[in-house]
């Protein structure tokens, strides 16, 4: 890098020398340092996206619309991969899903308490919107398909490892397997969308992170029981069903999901889902289990992101949300932040870019675009998942009008919603109130001798 | 556990019913394990007998549980078990505490009304509940009036606060004028007995008893985690 000095661009140079002076701002880093690029000549920028799920097609399809060679490897095109299978509006729109690949649409949805207080949320959705639930073959297929339409090259293959050059200016080999033979691609860049047990991650030394456990199994239901499920999503809360997260019942294609999951407990996993059974009972009486299927959620970002020239997006980065733990839409959205990093760096594939490119242009824009967001969900994962008196407190916050309003809004638009000062501070100060009183409630609890409790209620 | 196990691996076609015996590894259940011979029969409806049914697992017998099957209307098919017994009490009607049924001296007696409450929420949490689709429990803590809530928790905690401080200012406030000779009002003009008084205030409002010391350690550390895990990948940069 050192060797190309261009007189006008000396501010360059020193960028990337550790002076501590110079700590530029972005504005004027991005258009100056890319030129200190080294050109690539005859050919252009190739890239390897490991993984083709959300994150790994939308990374593809930029990457190939910006003017990269690049090459998708996915080992299981036809897998149905365990997941809950809900996307906000916002996706619809930016990635543009077509309609008919929705399933249904939950316009409703209940949570209920430990002790059973159910609140309807969704009071406020207006007529259009909606969660739309998939199925995750269908939408990956669809979008792996037309990142190919864009140009992407599909290698059906399994990703055995991958190579770290030694010299800076050495391409990374990928090692695979397709039809029972090795075989090796080397590339210029690795964007690895492979999931909660990356290789690529492991390859580079991405460091590891707590996962959570979700299980969930599907349930084919009578058809009047079914109806009850047609746009209603479940969700329940309380220590018999986890420790530390939710449990639900999401309506699919012609099924149910009934599933929960933990970080903290995972050897009882198979408790909670009796748990979970029982507390839907009657609504799932009667019912057929047709799979059983579980899955790892990453619960933070891994300690590197970026090295060298490889980024990780998706699950793989552990982009996944607390409390909610929603995955697919910032899957696809840092894929494609990502691809589009890329070929800003590379300016449409004709220069070598570096990891200061890759941590510029994707990593800053993403962790100061979501960071709040993950944020938040974090601190309210803390405050409402910790014990049942929590979230007693956080069921009959959802029971208020506002707070559904700003929920779903955050949710379906991925925007912070615009509320007004007044009601924002009715919210707080009505959380703080539920917050103690069921604190309360529950240091009584805990002080309750249970052989008073035999005795004649009342 | 293994029971469990068992069941989903071998009857993977039809919803796997709920045994009895598995019962006994939930970590969450120790109110019924401790009468192990009734197990057998809390998977009955029970709760048709008599009032209450926290009396009825206590003292029923086997010919009561007969009786109850019998008498019980309920499609309860032999597979398809309910887990325990329901909550029931007279004054909890449809979902929600009846008020009127708490009356003392002409005014809701609202004390009983939280006991009730609590002595519920306690048998829910041994005993869980599926969710009723017919009876929607509408019943939560903010219909209960914010002056019962403090009248019964906030008045004796803020009496017990309020005279520590007492005590402690008092005391500091005759042992600082015993050294110095500055009294009370002269004290209060000086900056480090203001910082005083308020790290005094603190420390009453904060630390109430022994362990919320390490309570609220243990919270700057868990507030701040989760932000370092998405700065880690910043830390390379500095240590370049």
């Amino acid at each position: 890098m050192a060797a190309i000095t261009h007189p006008l661009h000396s501010l360059t140079l020193t960028f990337k020398t550790p002076n501590p002076r110079f700590t530029p701002l972005p504005k004027l880093t991005i258009s100056a340092t890319s030129t200190s690029n080294r050109h690539i000549s005859g050919r252009k920028l190739t890239a390897a996206v490991i993984g083709g799920g959300p994150a790994g097609s939308s990374a593809a399809e930029a990457l190939a619309s910006g003017g990269i060679e690049t090459y998708l490897f996915e080992r299981s095109p036809s897998g149905a991969k365990p997941c809950g299978g809900a996307i906000p509006l916002c996706m619809l729109e930016e990635f543009s899903i077509p309609p008919d690949l929705i399933d249904r649409k939950v316009t409703h949805m209940k949570i209920i308490s430990p002790s059973n207080l159910t609140v309807d949320f969704g009071k406020t959705l207006k007529p259009n919107e909606y969660i739309s639930m998939l199925r995750r073959e269908v939408l990956d297929s669809y979008l792996r398909s037309r990142a190919e339409s864009k140009g992407v090259t599909l290698v059906k293959a399994l990703v055995t490892n991958l190579d770290v050059p030694f010299q800076p200016n050495q391409p990374y080999i990928v090692n695979y397997t397709v039809n029972n033979r090795m075989k090796y691609l080397p590339v210029d860049v690795v964007v690895g969308a492979d999931g909660a047990n990356s290789r690529v991650a492991k390859a580079i030394g991405a460091g590891d992170y707590a996962c959570a456990i979700a299980f969930q199994e599907r349930i084919k239901l009578p058809d009047d029981k079914m109806e009850y499920y047609e746009n209603l999503a479940e969700m329940y809360v309380g220590n018999d069903v986890s420790p530390d997260f939710y449990a639900w019942v999401f309506p699919k294609c012609d099924h149910v999901a009934v599933g929960t999951g933990t970080v903290s407990s995972k050897q009882y996993i198979k408790q909670y889902q009796q748990g979970v059974r029982s507390r839907v009972h009657p609504k799932i009486a009667g019912g057929k289990v047709i799979k059983v299927e579980a899955h790892p959620i990453p619960e933070h970002p891994r300690p590197v992101r970026v090295r060298g020239r490889v980024a990780l997006v998706g699950d793989a980065a552990g982009y996944v949300t607390k409390c909610s733990g929603e995955g697919i839409y910032f899957a696809a959205k840092s894929g494609r932040m990502c691809g589009e990093a890329i070929v800003k760096a590379s300016e449409g594939g004709h220069r070598m870019i570096d990891e200061s490119d890759l941590k510029r242009e994707y990593l800053k824009e993403w962790d100061s675009r979501y960071k709040m967001t993950f944020r938040f969900l974090d601190l309210l994962q803390h405050v409402f998942y910790g014990s049942n008196a929590a979230r007693e407190a956080l069921v009959e916050l959802c029971g208020d009008e506002y707070v559904q309003r700003m929920t779903f809004e955050s949710y379906l638009y991925k925007k912070l919603a615009k509320g007004n000062s007044w009601e924002d501070f009715k919210m707080v100060s009505n959380t703080i109130g539920s917050l103690i009183r069921c604190k309360l409630v529950g240091k009584q609890m805990e002080a309750f001798d249970p052989n008073v409790l035999a005795k004649v209620v009342g | 556990m293994t029971s469990s196990m068992a069941f989903l691996s071998s009857t993977p076609t039809k919803l796997p019913s709920f045994s009895p015996s598995s019962k006994t590894h939930f970590p969450i259940n120790p109110f019924l394990s401790l009468k192990p011979q009734r197990y057998h029969f809390a998977s009955v409806r029970a709760a048709e007998i008599g009032s209450g049914a926290a009396v009825v697992v206590e003292e029923k017998k086997d010919s009561e549980v007969k009786a109850a099957e019998e008498g019980n209307g309920a499609p309860v098919a032999a597979e398809v078990e309910e887990v325990g017994v329901k909550f029931e009490d007279p004054k909890w009607v449809s979902g929600t505490w009846d008020l009127k049924q708490f009356q003392k001296d002409g005014a809701t007696d609202w004390d009983a009304v939280i006991d009730a409450e609590v002595k519920r929420r306690k048998w829910l949490e041994d005993n869980p509940e599926s969710s009723n689709n017919d009876f929607p429990v509408v019943f939560d803590t903010s219909i209960i009036p914010w002056w019962a809530w403090m009248k019964r928790f906030h008045l004796p905690e803020a009496e017990l606060l309020n005279g520590r401080a007492a005590m402690v200012g008092f005391f500091m406030a005759y042992f600082v004028d015993s050294l110095t000779g500055v009294g009370l009002v002269d004290q209060m003009g000086n900056f480090f007995c203001k910082t005083l008084l308020f790290v005094a205030v603190a420390g009453v409002l904060l630390i109430r008893k022994n362990e919320d010391i390490d309570t609220l350690k243990k919270l700057i550390d868990e507030t701040t985690f989760y932000d370092k895990q998405w700065q880690a990948t910043w830390q390379d940069e500095k240590k370049e």
